[in-house]
């Protein structure tokens, strides 16, 4: 987990399109350059936040890794505020 | 910019699957909006009749921005907004609605979608009746025969309710359950059926061996022979040996009392197509033998008026139009791509040329197919994502 982060939001239990939905509310109240911790257990998300990062504007996605908590795969990704 | 509302509108529509297939048999002018990413998009959506149009728009461009998003939902159609499960679309459906769009949801979305099931009867005869029990979304058909109280299944899938609940509606027992082939686009029910009622499953030996891994089947199976018989009430199955897509592939040409024939093809031969014959590896050497199998012994043991009935179609219209997939054999033979290539050189030609990708889980779903590899749920699914490549 090389990348560092300056918040993190947890989306934990919550289906699709609620992770995406609440990242893109959070990264609204980010600092330009600050970067967000997302922790998801939707396993869509990970595709869905590759095509979204693609298209949304001030989105950088800077990485994704899947992290076992208790049993149970977490899907994190990271995303920079560009502007 | 505008700033949208984040919260999901639950007051929109939904459509059950049965209602939607039915719009899409009577080739309703619908628009469906497909609102997962674009990849999930590309390995397979919504297909119907010429009055479908169907367009990706993820949903995460509304939540971006839900006027520009909407702003490319051209249609003036009703809209059914389809996603991965059903949140997203009902997401998109509310927002749509807000604006004044008619508007639904696909209920429980693609993968529900893909697991649903239509069963409809064919025939309805003093002498028994013809069941068919397809998947459409995959493509996938197969059949329950009945008669006197007992019940064939052909090419059963793998979602074996339906069976039992058609069986049970005929007030039959099922006493007999039949493979074509050993089917690589999708798993069997057969094996798991026959454990579920003690009826003997049968299947061609030379389709027990897969032809990738050379390896033998590990399920319980008794094997078919060319020509043998089987006596189902007033009805007479036989065993016809069609290789082709497959070594083992064969035909049951069943006799009724009043002498009509139904001939139940498997992936030897479809209404429109044929079944790939390189599924083995060995397109080359066994399109030959497919072109024996449907000029040659074809027309041996049928006649123009003999039921077709495959357990593929490849899109809706097949069949009688309305969800009912045969057709005279007199017409298939007018119709069918393949049929109008009669010399050797210029079917293998034509094959060969017109082969589909090889979808690479195909290898995997005839390893599940022979007990080589028992899936999960989860992982069963993931194999049958998407519809059946049929050239």
């Amino acid at each position: 987990m090389a990348t560092t982060f300056d918040h993190t939001l947890d989306v934990k239990g919550a289906k699709c399109p609620m992770p995406l939905v609440k990242s893109r509310k959070a990264m609204n109240d980010l600092a330009i350059g600050e970067v967000l911790r997302v922790v998801a257990t939707d396993r869509g998300s990970v595709a869905d936040f590759q095509g979204w990062a693609k298209t949304a504007r001030n989105v950088e996605l800077l990485e994704q890794e899947t992290v076992q908590e208790n049993g149970q795969d977490t899907y994190v990704h990271y995303l920079r505020r560009t502007s | 910019m505008t700033s949208i509302d984040f919260s999901i509108e639950v007051d929109v529509p939904a459509q059950t699957n049965v209602d939607f297939y039915n719009s899409l048999l009577q080739n309703q002018p619908v628009h469906v909006l497909d609102v997962r990413n674009p990849d999930a998009f590309q390995r397979g959506t919504i297909e119907g009749k010429s009055n479908l149009t169907v367009q990706n728009l993820p949903y995460y461009d509304f939540v971006e921005d839900a006027d520009a998003a909407v702003a490319q939902v051209s249609s003036d159609r009703d809209i059914v907004v389809v996603c991965a499960k059903a949140q997203s679309s009902q997401f998109v459906a509310g927002i749509l609605q807000e604006r004044g769009y008619r508007v639904s949801y696909l209920e429980g979305g693609m993968p529900s979608w893909g697991n649903f099931y239509d069963v409809r009867p064919l025939l309805e005869a003093p002498f028994g009746q013809i069941i068919q029990v397809a998947r459409p979304a995959r493509g996938d058909v197969s059949f329950v025969l009945v008669s006197d109280g007992q019940a064939a299944v052909i090419d059963p899938l793998r979602h074996l309710a339906y069976y039992r609940d058609a069986v049970a509606q005929a007030n039959a027992n099922i006493t007999l359950i039949l493979d074509t082939h050993a089917h690589a686009d999708h798993i069997s029910g057969g094996p798991a059926l026959a454990a579920e009622t003690d009826a003997p499953y049968y299947l061609h030996p030379y389709d027990a061996i897969h032809p990738m891994d050379m390896l033998p089947a590990q399920m319980p199976y008794q094997a078919l022979t060319d020509g043998q018989r089987f006596q189902l009430g007033q009805l007479t199955i036989e065993t016809i040996w069609f290789p082709g897509h497959t070594l083992g592939q064969v035909n049951f040409l069943v006799t009724a009392p009043d002498q009509s024939t139904y001939l139940f093809t498997g992936d030897g031969l479809f209404l429109e197509s044929f079944g790939r014959p390189d599924l083995g590896g060995k397109g080359e050497t066994w399109t030959p033998v497919l072109y024996q199998s449907l000029f040659q012994r074809l027309p041996a043991m049928i006649n123009d008026q003999t039921w077709i009935l495959p357990s593929h179609i490849s899109h809706l219209d097949e069949g009688d139009g309305e969800g009912r997939f045969f057709a005279p054999y007199g017409q298939v033979r007018r119709n069918n791509a393949a049929m109008q290539h009669g010399t050797r050189e210029d079917f293998i030609t034509f094959v060969l040329n017109n082969l589909p990708v090889f979808p690479p889980q195909y290898i995997e779903i005839k390893r599940v197919n022979l007990g080589l590899f028992i899936p999960d749920e989860e992982k069963a699914s993931e194999l049958e994502i998407g519809k059946t490549s049929v050239p």
